[in-house]
């Protein structure tokens, strides 16, 4: 088991020193003249000159991408042009933001989707069968930008004045104070590593409101999310659902299968004991794989309903052409995705022993 | 599955001689035709593409021209339709008006042909490179497969919008930037596609055979593997089709692709975003057109991958 996972991780290094070439090579293929793509058309020779210097572009390519591995590795990302402020520190206040959105989107669409493919699959070819594949179809196929448009405009406008009436966009309503956790707790001098975990659980809100056991905060951070949480998981929940029921579908036709009923065990214990663990496998690998959608939809999804998580930050990056920004950001969201997916190989090893002895 | 077999035999209805094999092709076209799903996706396909080709015909006006100082109606105007009362004093718009004055009717009507052409052009574009690639490693083997596949898995390694994203952002925005954009972005999955299929098809014995009698490479390569691996990259082409006409819309809703005032519908929404409080019809009618492209292409995608499936046919 421990060399299936070295055998994983040292796979990895390659990959993830391709994607920081990649993004290297992100900053260097600007077409023209790079000091004045970043710096905007009216900077001055003297102002590009000392840029040029501080920055190193004057260096041949390989000392340049040596210097920028070498930054990266230590999680020096570079300052952005609009704001002069280190990206990595960007990075970690925005990143708990998408972190939160993304995770209750994921805990949302597994338990929701799978829920709905087992119904689907148990209730085979019944109407209640048909109408959750047409749901799930629609699901994959509505682009999150006009879902989150529609959802916004449904909840905002048109339920306004009812109970189902919820805020558009926003983290909190306007007057809300919210105390970082190290503040709530009377450790405002603890430092290091333990300092910036919670500073980065402080930036989810609702997280951060249960933690203080401030409900207010956490009940108004919660209610902001229902929009964007489910629109995020709008995409992964049909996928989920389609394998959840198809995988149970296919296992119910296998021998080990009729064997258990013909031993005389009830249909319900047939399904959730025997034919749901074996099903899973196929599931779990969707629900790592959501994870890629996740982030790309987290820009629109940020961007729609105004949260200042990775995403929207990236829109705002684009915008206003902040390259470093954006190489960091983008840098930041591969790693995550590589880091998961290394996660999602490790857990199928432990689910299924066939994998990790091949 | 394995009890009808011993317990009921199957009774021969017609003599085996008088019945024609089908080939793989007509079977799957004669499964497709029976596939409910299929037959809706290939319907709304079919509506799209007539929309686009007669889209000048069927237009009421130029969608790229403001009606302001033509014709006397406000910005954002809701729609009025004839037909379902509109005044006879009030001009005739089908989906109302922008934020521009311009005909929303005619422009989604246009928006067709964007999101059909960079749908079925950037999938085109990433099929044959991704082919390629796929072919030529897993044919190669040995260094060309390792360093060919670490590439793909590189690009891979991006959350696929993530990476169009910073492609557009290089190259600048504009609908053929986005158009590669995402044609790169797609390559991988059709070399992975590739390669694992001639990796599998390489061990049959027909392609043994082929090489004993002193074929060439490309001769095996394009007569025997390449019909062959074809099956999968279909399927999944018109499935990628779906995701890329998605994923177009995305960078123009963020205002990296198609820019104004070309009618491209992820352009329209991202240009009215904010009015949807006020003026939901500018993204209710793009957004539709949207959503029924891309169920079009998931149905029949779904449809095809059923319909082609070996393993059912046997």
């Amino acid at each position: 088991m421990i060399a299936y996972i070295l055998r994983r991780i040292v796979l990895a290094i390659p990959v993830m020193i391709g994607i920081l070439f990649l993004t290297f090579l992100l900053s260097r293929l600007i077409p023209g003249d790079p000091c004045r793509a970043m710096l905007g058309e009216k900077a001055t020779q003297a102002v590009c000159d000392a840029f040029v210097e501080r920055t190193g572009l004057n260096q041949p390519i390989p000392v340049q991408f040596a210097y920028y591995f070498g930054r990266a590795v230590t999680g020096d990302l570079g300052e952005s042009l609009r704001f002069g402020r280190p990206v990595t520190d960007m990075l970690m206040e925005r990143l708990p933001v998408t972190v939160e959105l993304a995770l209750l989107s994921l805990l949302v669409a597994t338990f929701v989707g799978m829920t709905l493919g087992v119904v689907a699959a148990y209730w085979q070819n019944s109407p209640i069968d048909a109408i959750t594949m047409v749901f799930a179809n629609l699901g994959v196929s509505v682009p999150i930008f006009v879902l989150g448009l529609l959802a916004a405009y449904l909840f905002a406008v048109a339920f306004k004045d009812t109970p189902f009436a919820l805020p558009p966009s926003g983290r909190l309503q306007p007057g809300l104070i919210v105390k970082t956790i190290p503040e709530a707790w009377g450790m405002e001098d603890l430092g290091g590593l333990p300092r910036t975990l919670l500073d980065f659980l402080s930036q989810m809100y609702v997280v951060n409101g249960i933690l203080t056991l401030n409900w207010k905060v956490a009940s108004d951070a919660a209610r902001h999310l229902i929009l964007p949480v489910f629109v995020l998981a709008t995409v992964p929940m049909s996928i989920i659902a389609r394998m959840t029921r198809s995988s149970l579908l296919e296992v119910m036709t296998l021998d080990y299968m009729r064997t258990a009923r013909a031993k005389g065990l009830n249909e319900r214990h047939v399904v959730f004991r025997h034919a749901m663990r074996n099903s899973l496998l196929p599931v779990v690998t969707v629900v790592g794989l959501s994870l890629g959608g996740l982030l790309s939809g987290a820009v629109l999804t940020e961007t729609i309903f105004g949260l200042t998580g990775v995403g929207r930050t990236l829109f705002d990056a684009i915008t206003s052409r902040d390259y470093i920004v954006i190489q960091g950001f983008t840098l930041a969201i591969a790693f995550i995705y590589v880091f998961v997916n290394l996660l999602v190989d490790l857990s199928y090893a432990v689910l299924d022993p066939r994998i990790r002895l091949s | 599955m394995t009890t009808s077999a011993v317990t009921t035999l199957p009774t021969p209805v017609e003599p085996i001689f008088n019945t024609k094999p089908r080939g793989l092709w007509s079977t799957a076209f004669h499964r497709l035709f029976h596939r409910r799903s299929a037959i809706i996706g290939m319907i709304i396909l079919g509506c799209l593409l007539f929309i686009a080709v007669f889209a000048p015909f069927l237009a009421t006006h130029d969608p790229v021209q403001s009606q302001i100082g033509i014709v006397d109606v406000q910005k954002r105007a809701a729609p009025c339709i004839r037909l379902f009362g509109c005044p006879a004093d009030q001009p005739e718009f089908f989906f109302g008006t922008d934020g521009n004055v311009r005909d929303l009717y005619s422009r989604v009507l246009y928006g067709a042909r964007l999101s059909l052409m960079v749908g079925i052009l950037s999938v085109g574009f990433a099929i044959v490179i991704g082919a390629f690639i796929g072919a030529v490693s897993a044919y190669a083997g040995g260094y060309i497969d390792n360093l060919l596949m670490g590439l793909m898995d590189i690009l891979l390694a991006f959350p696929s919008l993530i990476l169009a994203i910073a492609i557009v952002t290089v190259l600048g925005p504009g609908l053929i930037n986005t158009l590669l954009a995402i044609g790169i972005v797609s390559i991988p999955v059709y070399a992975r596609i590739m390669r694992s299929s001639v990796l599998s098809i390489k061990q049959q014995d027909y392609v043994l055979a082929g090489q004993s009698i002193g074929s060439s490479s490309r001769r095996i390569l394009l007569q025997n593997i390449l019909p062959n691996a074809l099956t999968p990259l279909v399927v999944q082409g018109t499935l990628g089709i779906a995701v890329a006409i998605l994923d177009a819309a995305a960078l123009s809703f963020l205002g990296l692709g198609a820019q104004p005032p070309t009618p491209e519908w992820g352009s329209m929404i991202g240009q009215e975003r904010n009015q949807v409080f006020t003026a939901p019809h500018l993204i209710i009618f793009p957004g539709i057109a949207l959503i029924l492209t891309v169920l079009g292409f998931n149905l029949l995608g779904d449809g095809l991958r059923d319909a082609l499936d070996v393993r059912q046919r046997s």
